[in-house]
């Protein structure tokens, strides 16, 4: 007993002594501090998270969906060669563009990286491949190389989906005999001179002009006036050999509308050819990987084979040839092939969000800030509930619209000529959402990495520059979803001419009754995705019907019908908007629908409920509208709140089941306090 | 054989086959089945190898019950994970052959001391199995694809060629060996670059012989980085119509006479190595080993064992025969858990405070 209380004394006096000396201690050497009591150590999220309660690789290959050896074998040729700038940060490795090269060493760059991945055999079968295997295994490598850097990407990709695409859906036998292979193996390096300075968007008013020269047999290109040069074309500034030509044709005085041409604008040693005037678009806000350039046809000479005839020709003598008499649909079939680009963009957009969401998620579980209780330990960001509203939503519709372009590249590379309408308004309305859903994603993930997010090697900031483009190119978002607003109210009020039901578009939902949503909405109904598509397609049919008694109504008072289209903007985008997330939901549903794991279904039901319920809260229609009272969207934000926590112990899994390899991450998304350790500084 | 660190000892019949010396913060341990090139046995050298590999003869006595087998692998590699994430810096002095198993005990430590007796290889596609012991960690991060030459074709490599393509830290002659044992005794620290410049201070940098296969990085790296065995074999054959020399046909030899599977297997497991940490390599390995010796695809590893260890002819007779009988789905499968109620993942011990050097080192 004395014993004991004596000890239990001296334990006091021992603990005492050791406080007074951590009190009295003097100010510490820098270098004892940095070595023996780092402030904060980084818990990896791997340790520190709760094991993942599904399989991330099974979750991986409902999202990747396809090829993902191939993937694998590309991130693998990626990272082991030194042309893809690896550098160490934090004992581990990373690949990404030197942003701090100038824009031409930046192009330099950008053309031997492809000249690697053409020597490893990553483009063979991109143009002489046939089918959907050859073709969806090239748009998952296309994939890879977008989530390495954009440029490489849009580089690649106008060579094998604008120029090469040109040539196998423009031209005829000769052109892809000629073309194809060469166009595979880079002994020829395309480009492709469709927009202008004074023409984007609305390519049928470009002003370059060609005619016929039958005394020679060739076709005279012209650029008759500055707003007619060819501008922003990918891969004209430096590189590009040839170009396919968008142009007015003008036969015997008649102009037969755009057509494509084959012209080359360097010889093979890289001089611009004559009458050939090239320059440069300059600097950008990203994508100085690509060499831009503006173009100048001074009655450049073709030879007649070089018209790219699948939809109309020029016989040796000079006369017009075409199967399709209305030049309406003739440009309309030109123009259905380029639908590649949008699907393009559509995937790559969500994969960069992707990038940002990991990286901004996976630091959110490393780094605290602030206490909640006078000393008690600070918190960790992804805990604090505002912090998951802001990144855990956009998680969850970055997974709906992975299934979108999922389905989108599915039905792309399945095409059908009877498909060409379905695959037009799906591709630009997935196009336009996912791009717009990438940008905001970009600037929520920079903000949520603080002063971090900043730092070019952490990708999130420099994304936002690299990906702004993918607004605009291949369609303006806007002009996009009025076409989408366009074609629906086309199959709307075609379906009430001739009294049938209407098919096709996800539209059938419109021949049943209207759903009637619950005046009182509970967590219950909320969840069910009976309810969630009944409020999506209430949403979508009622604008539809808005939408075609308005643009009726202008009719009525003699105003055109585009006009009118152009008046009711508003109902015009809202209705763009309820198409798109009615349609993101049917593909998720699908794609739920064929899975067969219980714990991946769990899973991805709260993600479809994120989805789903977050975008009623956003959309400001559903309470212009009527379609959610005040009291139920009190409800629908309420739940919003839930979610937020219940998705907060899968956040990690969501984001390793990406795909995305660690290296082409930043350092900021695994251990920053290593990788900015004075030791590290030092080697 | 010898590496410096923690404390075990084991014994069997008598015989420590494990040798531990000790004092102060220094551990030696001397691998001491001498006979047996002191294959890693569960009791776990001495003589002229430092570890031929893990004891695969083990393996083969029990055929009938592969989860012997499996326990024996699950052990292995779990030692893998906790050297390679150990804390305290491992000393391995690779003074003789570091096959298999033997390069999972020393590579994924801090140092690797080679010398001009060393000889590296992972012969186990020869023998119906693949690189294992956390290889598709350490072999996908050698320098551009020499790591997949390595693993397919089981080339061995010498000293020189290990610290050029960085599976050793250093390159000490042996005659020098006794003294660098002494100075890391008396010098009794954990502090990485204090022994670091210890061995620096014996190490010197050795020439490459000028038929190493390090010379011909372009070749390896052209043929190698294809996506699939068929791509790599007829790149190779390609490359020999205008390339003077035996190595390509050697190389592709030693390809042909490999089990099909197994490089197959293998060129996938160091590919998904390549995106992944070394406990997710052991972790997908492990499923592997369990499908090579559960036999429901292939019994190449048996056959393996049979032609090279107990039979000796030489002459393995491989089923599947040949590379075009192998699908995609068929090395998928390799990957997949395995379907037994009683079978789980490998679990690896939680490490706490995982040091950077520890995830990535090569």
């Amino acid at each position: 007993m004395q014993n004991s209380n004596f000890s239990s004394m001296e334990k006091v006096n021992f603990r005492t002594r050791i406080l007074t000396n951590h009190l009295n201690q003097e100010t510490p050497s820098p270098h004892f501090s940095l070595q023996t009591t780092p402030c904060l150590s980084y818990n990896p999220p791997e340790l520190s998270e709760p094991s993942s309660i599904f399989d991330k690789k099974q979750m991986r290959q409902l999202m990747d969906g396809h090829n993902l050896t191939e993937k694998d074998w590309l991130f693998g040729l990626m990272l082991q060669s030194n042309l893809f700038n690896p550098m160490k940060s934090g004992g581990k490795v990373f690949v990404q563009p030197d942003y701090n090269q100038s824009k031409e060493q930046q192009r330099e760059i950008t053309m031997r990286r492809i000249g690697y991945l053409l020597e490893h055999g990553v483009f063979k079968k991109w143009l002489t491949g046939n089918g959907p295997v050859d073709e969806l295994r090239k748009l998952a490598l296309l994939e890879c190389l977008a989530i390495f850097d954009h440029s490489l990407a849009i580089k690649t990709g106008v060579h094998f989906f604008l120029w090469g695409g040109a040539i196998q859906f423009f031209g005829t036998k000769r052109h892809h005999d000629k073309w194809l292979k060469a166009t595979e193996e880079y002994v020829v390096k395309g480009c492709f001179a469709m927009t202008e300075l004074g023409h984007g968007s609305n390519v049928r008013g470009i002003e370059t002009v060609t005619t016929y020269d039958s005394s020679t047999g060739e076709f005279v290109i012209t650029t008759p006036c500055e707003s007619a040069q060819k501008y922003w074309i990918g891969g004209a500034a430096n590189h590009a050999t040839h170009t396919v030509v968008f142009s007015q044709l003008i036969i015997e005085g008649k102009n037969q509308g755009v057509h494509a041409f084959i012209c080359q604008i360097r010889d093979e040693n890289g001089d611009i050819c004559p009458n050939i005037r090239i320059a440069d678009c300059g600097h950008k806000i990203g994508l100085n990987g690509v060499d831009n350039g503006r173009i100048w046809f001074d009655n450049v000479r073709v030879p007649r084979e070089n018209l790219l005839n699948s939809v109309a020709d020029v016989s040796p003598d000079g006369k017009y040839l075409t199967a399709i008499k209305d030049p309406d649909q003739r440009f309309a079939a030109f123009l259905a092939p380029l639908t590649s680009g949008r699907v393009t963009i559509a995937v790559s957009a969500i994969y960069s969000a992707k990038v940002g969401l990991a990286t901004a998620i996976r630091y959110s579980l490393t780094r605290r800030a602030f206490s909640v209780t006078p000393n008690g330990p600070e918190i960790l960001l992804l805990d604090y509930p505002s912090h998951q509203r802001r990144l855990l939503p956009l998680l969850a519709k970055t997974y709906a619209m992975s299934f979108a372009v999922n389905y989108l590249k599915k039905i792309y590379v399945n095409r059908t000529p009877e498909m060409n309408k379905v695959i037009h308004v799906v591709s630009s309305a997935f196009k336009a959402i996912a791009s717009w859903h990438n940008m905001r994603t970009l600037q929520e993930c920079r903000e949520a990495c603080g002063g971090q997010g900043l730092k070019t090697e952490n990708r999130v900031g420099p994304l936002k520059g690299e990906f702004d483009v993918q607004s605009t190119f291949e369609g303006d978002n806007n002009v996009l979803m009025q076409q989408v607003s366009k074609a629906l109210f086309g199959e709307y009020v075609a379906a009430k001419r001739s009294k049938k039901p209407i098919k096709g578009l996800g539209l059938e939902h419109m021949n049943a009754s209207r759903p009637i949503v619950p005046s009182q909405l509970t967590s219950h109904t909320m969840r069910q995705a009976q309810f969630q598509n009944d409020i999506f397609c209430l949403r979508e049919r009622d604008l539809l019907e808005r939408f075609a008694a308005e643009v009726a109504l202008c009719q009525a008072q003699g105003k055109s019908k585009e006009y009118a289209f152009t008046l009711n903007y508003q109902l015009a985008e809202d209705l763009g908007r309820a198409y798109s997330d009615r349609a993101v939901l049917h593909t998720f549903l699908e794609a739920e629908a064929s899975v067969t794991s219980a714990s991946l279904k769990n899973v991805l039901d709260l993600v479809r409920s994120m989805y789903t319920l977050v975008t009623l809260e956003e959309d400001a229609a559903f309470l212009r509208y009527g379609y959610l009272s005040t009291d139920n969207a009190a409800m629908v934000r309420k739940e919003v709140a839930n979610l937020c926590g219940e998705l907060r112990p899968h956040a990690l899994s969501l984001v390793s089941s990406f795909g995305l390899p660690d290296a082409f991450l930043g350092p900021i998304a695994f251990n920053w306090v290593e990788a900015n350790a004075w030791s590290s500084e030092q080697n | 054989m010898r590496t410096t660190m923690a404390q075990t000892s084991s014994n069997n019949g008598g015989i420590n086959q494990v040798l531990v010396e000790g004092t102060g913060n220094v551990r030696t341990f001397i691998l001491n089945r001498s006979k047996q090139l002191n294959a890693l046995s569960f009791q776990m050298g001495r003589g002229r190898a430092f570890c031929a590999g893990g004891d695969l003869s083990l393996v083969f006595s029990h055929q009938s019950n592969w989860k012997i087998g499996a326990n024996y692998f699950q052990k292995q590699y779990t030692l893998n994970y906790v050297m390679a994430t150990y804390s305290k810096p491992q000393v391995s002095i690779l003074n003789g052959i570091v096959m298999g198993g033997g390069a999972g005990v020393s590579i994924h430590g801090r140092f690797r001391v080679a010398t001009e007796k060393s000889v590296f290889a992972m012969p186990e596609t020869a023998l119906g199995l693949f690189p294992d012991v956390g290889a598709s960690y350490y072999l996908s991060r050698l320098p551009g694809f020499f790591g997949e030459y390595a693993g397919l074709t089981g080339s061995r490599l010498d000293g020189a060629e290990m610290l050029a393509c960085g599976l050793a830290t250093h390159f000490v002659s042996s005659d020098k060996l006794p003294p660098l044992e002494q100075a890391l005794v008396k010098v009794n620290t954990s502090d990485p670059d204090a022994i670091s410049a210890i061995i620096s201070h014996f190490s010197h940098i050795p020439k490459l012989k000028d038929e190493s296969p390090y010379h011909k990085m372009k070749i390896i790296n052209r043929c190698f980085s294809r996506r699939t065995i068929e791509e790599i074999i007829s790149t190779l054959e390609s490359e020999a119509l205008d390339t003077k020399g035996d190595w390509i046909s050697s190389t592709i030899q030693s390809l042909k006479k490999s089990s099909p599977i197994s490089l197959k297997i293998s060129l996938r497991s160091i590919r998904e190595g390549r995106l992944q940490d070394v406990g997710n390599c052991l972790v997908h390995e492990y499923r592997m080993v369990c499908h090579v010796l559960r036999a429901e695809f292939s019994k190449d590893l048996f056959e393996g064992c049979r032609a090279i260890l107990v039979d000796k002819d030489k002459n393995p007779k491989w089923e599947p025969s040949r590379l075009e009988l192998i699908s995609d789905d068929d090395v998928d499968r390799y990957f997949s858990k395995i379907d037994d109620e009683n079978w789980e993942d490998l679990k690896l011990p939680p490490r706490s405070n995982l040091p950077p050097y520890a995830i990535a080192k090569l």
